[in-house]
């Protein structure tokens, strides 16, 4: 197709990050469910990583807040909703099939809210999900558009992983695909990438101990480095 | 073979095929008390079946009225001969919203006018088919039976062995090949006004199936009369044609609506002057209205020195002192359209109105004759749909899409619409109609 406007590539990078946030925070989340069982209150932890105020009565609330709660803007279930709402304008460029794919999760995810076993339900999102980036694979011939959306997704990983205190390897290896990803953008489209903050990142995650220092900065170059707005429906 | 028995692999297979559509999010957009609702649109399994000889004969009916209708188009913004020979008089022309006298004397390439034509019939009980709208500005509706054949197929292939249909997935290489006959040298795009247009899927869909760009107004500009598609990386491209799936008034601010902040400035010079084709064109609106489908059958005569294959519906024109005698005489029996509504507002049926509302009606068609057209209710054919497990009966009409580029060419299939209201007429989706898919049979 070889055209791409502005505001198509902020929702392509917008329809990675959230795509992978929604993933990101499901798998969390279920993790959390685990934990869950036998206790009364085991979210603290979670909570802390994003410096949210704890203001759930009960596991029961803090999982119907986090996993289905449509209004709240750090529940898995918003940010489907934004990956749904980036992607659907985006069909011609990601293609029906992988549209489906998100579509799919809304569907399953709805089911999960009134299932008696939440966590059987969910357990088809992370298949649908995987599905999704194999379609964007399958289906997107232009490069320039799937390069990016992994720069959405790994930006978002990234981001989520140090809030999250993912371990440095992990770090690691997601920074090398952003690096990986950084690579492959044409040169006539510099100025979407703002590749000074990549010093800044350079420097924060160059070895463990730099990664435990200084998390706050990788965070703040991260957030700089695709200047891109977010584009509401 | 009974049509019930014939298709009954499809039907048995409903569930799984409206689980297919409801994963490729099969939606169309819904404003209801000025919020935005996206709907799935209910599709029924049970098709409805052209046969090959009817539809041969439909064909030809439909390639005619709309070479007809383009004549017309092409006449009335140059030489006007239809009006001076007094076939249709200049009130149902200059008075109709859809004139537009910004596109005097622009001649669009192929001089073709309606480039995508939806044309509404309906089959009465005797198998007679008949017109009842010509929509040729910005009629939707395609990608529906295009994608839910797409599923049929997956859902319940062997009614698909066992039946000789024509397969109708080359919908969008029809399309691509007609905006191709009017592209004058660049990229193809569908101009969308977005998301929160009820038509939002169809739009996206096509672009996709065409390999067309998706655009908002706002990426595209005009330089040196030439349209350009503004690129992320600050580089532009240049738009050789252009589907536009926005309202004539809305296209272009400074000729039209100057308070439109959906079109794009100097679009219309770019399109006079030959640099941009747009489909449909600018102001073929003045032919699809409701008042000028009166005229349609003299066109064919007058244009094509022919007699019309497919008749109007039997339709009155209170313009017309007769006419609005016999109007007066049966408003009552009477279906009652108001000319510049579409989308299945602004009909009435005469049998619906209480003594006192008849004659308030009555005072208004006396009061604005041009605003109103009326017709004889058909009876038209019921078709079979599935409704809670059971087969029930609805009215349906048929859209049939025919594209004009170089040639004039039918598609063979086509939305059937259905009313889900029993004692309903009124079959669009924005009123709560369904769909299902329209099988042509090759022999």
């Amino acid at each position: 197709m070889g055209t791409i406007s502005l505001e198509h590539s902020d929702r392509l990078y917008w329809l990675g990050r959230y795509t992978e946030r929604f993933f990101t925070t499901l798998k969390a989340l279920e993790k959390q469910l685990d934990k869950m069982i036998g206790t009364a209150h085991s979210y603290e932890d979670y909570l802390d990583c994003f410096g949210y105020p704890d203001i759930y009565t009960d596991n029961r609330d803090f999982i119907q807040g986090f996993l289905f709660d449509e209004s709240n803007p750090n529940s898995a279930a918003y940010c489907l909703e934004r990956a749904y709402d980036n992607g659907i304008v985006l069909r011609e460029e990601i293609s029906t099939d992988s549209l489906s794919f998100l579509q799919m999760a809304k569907d399953t995810l709805a089911k999960a809210k009134h299932s008696d076993n939440v966590r059987l339900a969910l357990l088809p999102l992370e298949d649908i999900i995987y599905g999704f980036w194999g379609s964007v694979n399958e289906h997107i011939y232009d490069d320039e558009i799937r390069n990016i959306i992994y720069i959405g997704k790994t930006v978002e990983r990234l981001d989520l992983y140090m809030r999250m205190k993912y371990p440095f390897e992990s770090v690691k290896r997601e920074y090398v695909r952003l690096l990986k990803n950084l690579n492959r953008v044409p040169r006539h489209t510099p100025y979407r990438y703002n590749t000074k903050y990549l010093s800044g990142l350079v420097e924060a995650l160059g070895s463990e101990e730099d990664y435990r220092r200084d998390t706050v900065k990788a965070l703040e170059s991260l957030a700089h480095l695709f200047e891109s707005e977010e584009v509401y429906a | 073979m009974t049509q019930n028995t014939q298709f009954t692999k499809a039907v048995g297979n409903a569930n799984e095929i409206n689980e297919l559509l409801r994963r490729y999010g099969v939606k169309f957009g819904i404003y209801k008390n000025g919020v935005f609702n996206e709907q799935f649109f209910p599709f029924d399994p049970i098709p409805r079946v052209i046969s090959a000889e009817d539809f041969k004969s439909m064909e030809k009916g439909l390639v005619q009225r709309v070479n007809a209708l383009n004549e017309f188009l092409f006449d009335i913004y140059h030489d006007k001969k239809i009006v001076r020979d007094g076939i249709i008089p200049e009130d149902f022309i200059y008075i109709s919203s859809g004139y537009l006298a910004e596109c005097e004397g622009i001649t669009p390439k192929n001089k073709v006018y309606s480039h995508i034509s939806g044309i509404d019939l309906v089959q009465a009980k005797d198998g007679e088919w008949y017109i009842l709208e010509d929509n040729l500005r910005i009629p939707s509706g395609a990608s529906y039976p295009l994608i839910a054949r797409e599923l049929t197929r997956i859902a319940a292939p062997q009614a698909f062995e066992e039946n000789p249909i024509i397969d109708n997935r080359g919908y969008a290489k029809l399309l691509k090949e007609t905006m191709e006959d009017v592209n004058c040298g660049g990229a193809r795009a569908i101009l969308t006004p977005g998301r929160y247009n009820a038509a939002y899927f169809e739009h996206s869909y096509l672009a996709e199936h065409t390999g067309s760009v998706l655009v908002q107004n706002d990426e595209l500009f005009v330089e040196d009369n030439i349209l350009y598609h503004r690129t992320y990386s600050g580089g532009k491209t240049r738009i050789g044609v252009l589907y536009r799936r926005i309202a004539d008034e809305y296209l272009d601010p400074l000729t039209f609506l100057p308070e439109s902040l959906i079109g794009i400035p100097n679009l219309m010079e770019a399109y006079r002057s030959g640099n941009v084709g747009i489909i449909n064109a600018p102001g073929n609106g003045v032919a699809d209205d409701k008042g000028i489908y009166y005229f349609v059958p003299k066109m064919i005569k007058y244009y094509l020195g022919e007699e019309p294959i497919l008749k109007n519906a039997p339709t009155y024109l209170p313009f017309y002192e007769d006419d609005m005698k016999y109007v007066m005489e049966h408003l009552d029996t009477l279906v009652i359209k108001d000319v510049a509504e579409a989308g299945g507002y602004g009909v009435v049926f005469g049998s619906d109105l209480t003594k006192e509302k008849l004659e308030e009606f009555r005072a208004t068609i006396i009061a604005e004759p041009r605003r109103f057209i009326a017709q004889e209710v058909i009876d038209f054919l019921d078709l079979p749909i599935l409704e809670n497990g059971e087969t029930v009966m609805r009215k349906a009409d048929l859209r049939a899409f025919v594209l004009s580029g170089k040639t004039t060419k039918v598609w063979a299939s086509g939305l059937t619409r259905f009313s889900r209201n029993p004692d309903s007429f009124v079959v669009n989706s924005s009123q709560g109609g369904g769909f299902k898919d329209t099988w042509v049979l090759s022999r």
